[in-house]
């Protein structure tokens, strides 16, 4: 990533941390307490990558961070900004926060193009033309600059998660979000979108990752959370957590997918 | 679509002998059936009645010295038709390349369009000025499709964004051309009828039932309880009431919902029934629509900053309106046909004039030739509606890998 793409004060050191999750607490309507008490600090330019069975609440959890989900109890704060109610507060930090989905998400009625341009230009109201170049950069990023007036539903699985890291980043988030971004993929595309998010974390952007790319978190990871019904089990640098697991629901879980 | 062949033909009808003997049956039904159709229209029937009355069955009494209105209108209906269909046909199928100014089913059109146009008003027996318009109407139509064929492209994307404001802009003119005002003579509707009373009246409900309905089926997927109650309240009342019944409740209660001068006459009441019907139809069509965008559109729309109103314009609204369109013409198409039951409360529509007619003694026992050419015009608009849904239907679809 070009330094002007990245937001100024991603690379000061001292400021507060990008995410603050205390006590987090979540029922879903059905009365399922999915998160219990979930305690998570994202420095800037940190790479945290959360593991853990299915159902364990991960996805849960990194979905409150831009209010896709509710949550009861606990606190959060965003960049500086605390989440609550308040909508202009949330669209705010959704401006601030990238998500990147296990189904891609991409809009299959806009071009390749078109789903890059339309949240800057709507939402950022930057003009169109300088959007455009800024997407055409971005797309040359991540490798796909030649299918930029295909529709959606014309590239494969790989070429679609590339062109919705280049769209969240189009928005020039302070922070991306990754909800498993492989798992929908075959085998033989999963390396060349993780190259790209390699890519991203090397640029210095904070990245929270939910992923089982056990691959990805050692070479990448500042950290590694493993999550259990709904709480933090464990919190370690890869090699501990790879290595060393302390605990016995870690070593349980490792077992399972290594 | 495959070509079909004398070899693809005997494949499909004659696979098995189970099969070769539905075919046999079922064509040499429709063939029997067909033959004594053509045998009663060209021999037995007697189509004075629809000679004699052609003017009461097109635009029931409206005055003679002001029907230069309604030609004009009608011109340029028929300009706006042939500027669509070519503009259409000027829009690749996103994954193939225009091939030809004139593609095959086109010239089928055109040459069908030349026949009927240069036949039927004869065959009717028309005054031979009468005949002159009509093939001016179907030279013009050929020309405005050539000229948008030839050069829309030139225009880009505007024109073709410009092109569903050109229909609703020509219902206004065409409501000042009816009804008078701006310096034209008025014309009551009470003198409104036929042909024209049913278009207008489809129309108007068509025009404006659309985004009552989206705004209906948005409202019944909303999280405000009170909007969304009033939505499911309205829609299902609506529903689980027949047509006929809110027409004749409309033209007692009508008067006093809608705020004065909005529903001045029976026929804007019945035009604004026919739309708060045919709203609840749509309503449920946008509905399936919207269930069946997944629910991650709005998640990434919303996860990249759009606001609600931005991400339902934007994402998930061209995405449900898309796939809702075939309901949407189907009920398009239901409502045009609902129209005639506005004969029962007594206004001259098309089935209306019909009635009138058979009732005259001088045209007793005719029924058949006034039901069969009533049966064809109404075929003609819904085949009209069925054809350009179709085309815009194949044209909105975004191309997939499998494609």
């Amino acid at each position: 990533m070009t330094a002007e793409s990245m937001p100024a004060n991603a690379m000061v050191p001292k400021s507060p941390a990008m995410i603050e999750a205390r006590g987090v607490e979540k029922w879903y309507p059905n009365g399922f307490h999915a998160l219990r008490g979930v305690d998570l600090t994202v420095q800037r330019g940190e790479v945290v990558v959360i593991m853990g069975p299915s159902g364990s609440g991960k996805s849960t959890f990194i979905r409150t961070f831009n209010a896709l989900e509710e949550f009861q109890k606990g606190s959060i704060t965003v960049d500086g900004i605390a989440l609550n109610d308040d909508r202009r507060k949330i669209d705010a930090i959704r401006r601030e926060v990238g998500m990147v989905f296990q189904q891609f998400n991409l809009f299959p009625h806009l071009s390749v193009l078109d789903n890059l341009t339309l949240a800057p230009v709507l939402v950022r109201r930057r003009p169109k033309g300088e959007v455009l170049s800024q997407a055409m950069a971005l797309l040359e990023r991540v490798g796909i600059a030649e299918q930029a007036h295909k529709f959606p539903g014309q590239l494969s699985g790989g070429q679609q998660q590339r062109v919705a890291i280049a769209r969240s980043l189009c928005m020039e988030p302070r922070i991306l979000l990754f909800d498993e971004p492989t798992s929908s993929l075959d085998p033989e595309m999963v390396r060349e979108v993780l190259e790209v998010m390699q890519g991203l974390a090397a640029d210095g952007m904070t990245m929270v990752v939910v992923t089982h790319e056990v691959g990805f978190a050692r070479q990448v990871a500042d950290r590694v959370v493993l999550m259990a019904d709904g709480q933090v089990v464990e919190e370690a640098t890869p090699e501990r957590f790879f290595d060393h697991p302390q605990h016995e629901r870690s070593r349980q879980f490792l077992a399972q997918i290594l | 679509m495959p070509r079909v062949t004398p070899t693809s033909l005997r494949k499909e009808l004659f696979a098995n002998p189970l099969d070769g003997l539905v075919s046999v049956l079922l064509i040499t039904g429709l063939a029997a059936v067909g033959y004594r159709l053509l045998h009663w229209a060209l021999t037995q029937a007697q189509w004075a009645v629809i000679q004699a009355n052609s003017t009461l069955f097109a635009v029931g009494r409206y005055p003679i010295e002001q029907q230069w209105r309604l030609w004009l209108l009608v011109a340029l209906l028929v300009a706006a038709t042939g500027l669509s269909w070519g503009v259409l046909r000027g829009l690749p199928l996103r994954d193939r390349p225009i091939t030809a100014l004139w593609p095959r089913n086109d010239r089928i059109g055109a040459i069908v369009l030349v026949a009927l146009g240069s036949w039927a008003p004869a065959a009717l027996g028309l005054t031979l000025s009468i005949q002159v318009r009509w093939w001016g109407l179907t030279g013009l139509l050929l020309l405005m499709r050539w000229l948008a064929g030839r050069y829309g492209s030139r225009l880009g994307k505007a024109a073709t964004r410009a092109l569903p404001l050109v229909w609703p802009l020509l219902y206004l003119v065409g409501m000042v051309l009816i009804g008078g005002g701006l310096g034209l003579v008025p014309v009551g509707t009470n003198e409104w009828g036929g042909l024209l009373l049913t278009l207008v009246e489809a129309s108007f409900a068509i025009l404006l039932s659309a985004p009552l309905g989206v705004l209906l089926a948005l409202g019944r997927r909303s999280s405000l309880p009170l909007l969304r109650w009033g939505s499911v309240l309205y829609i299902e009342f609506i529903r689980g009431a027949p047509l006929i019944t809110l027409l004749f409740l409309g033209q007692n209660i009508l008067g006093f919902l809608l705020p004065g001068g909005l529903a001045p006459d029976r026929i804007w009441r019945a035009a604004w029934i026919l739309t708060f019907f045919s709203a609840a139809y749509l309503a449920e069509a946008v509905r399936s629509g919207l269930a069946a965008v997944p629910r991650g559109q709005l998640e990434a729309a919303r996860s990249l900053g759009l606001s609600l109103p931005q991400a339902l314009a934007q994402v998930v609204l061209p995405q449900a309106l898309r796939i809702a369109l075939p309901a949407t013409v189907g009920q398009f198409i239901s409502l045009l046909q609902d129209t005639t039951l506005l004969s029962l409360i007594g206004l001259l529509d098309l089935l209306g004039t019909a009635r009138s007619v058979m009732a005259n003694p001088l045209f007793l026992g005719k029924s058949a030739e006034v039901y069969l050419t009533l049966a064809v015009l109404f075929w003609c608009c819904c085949a009209a509606l069925g054809l350009g849904s179709r085309a815009l239907e194949r044209r909105l679809n975004p191309p997939s890998l499998g494609r």
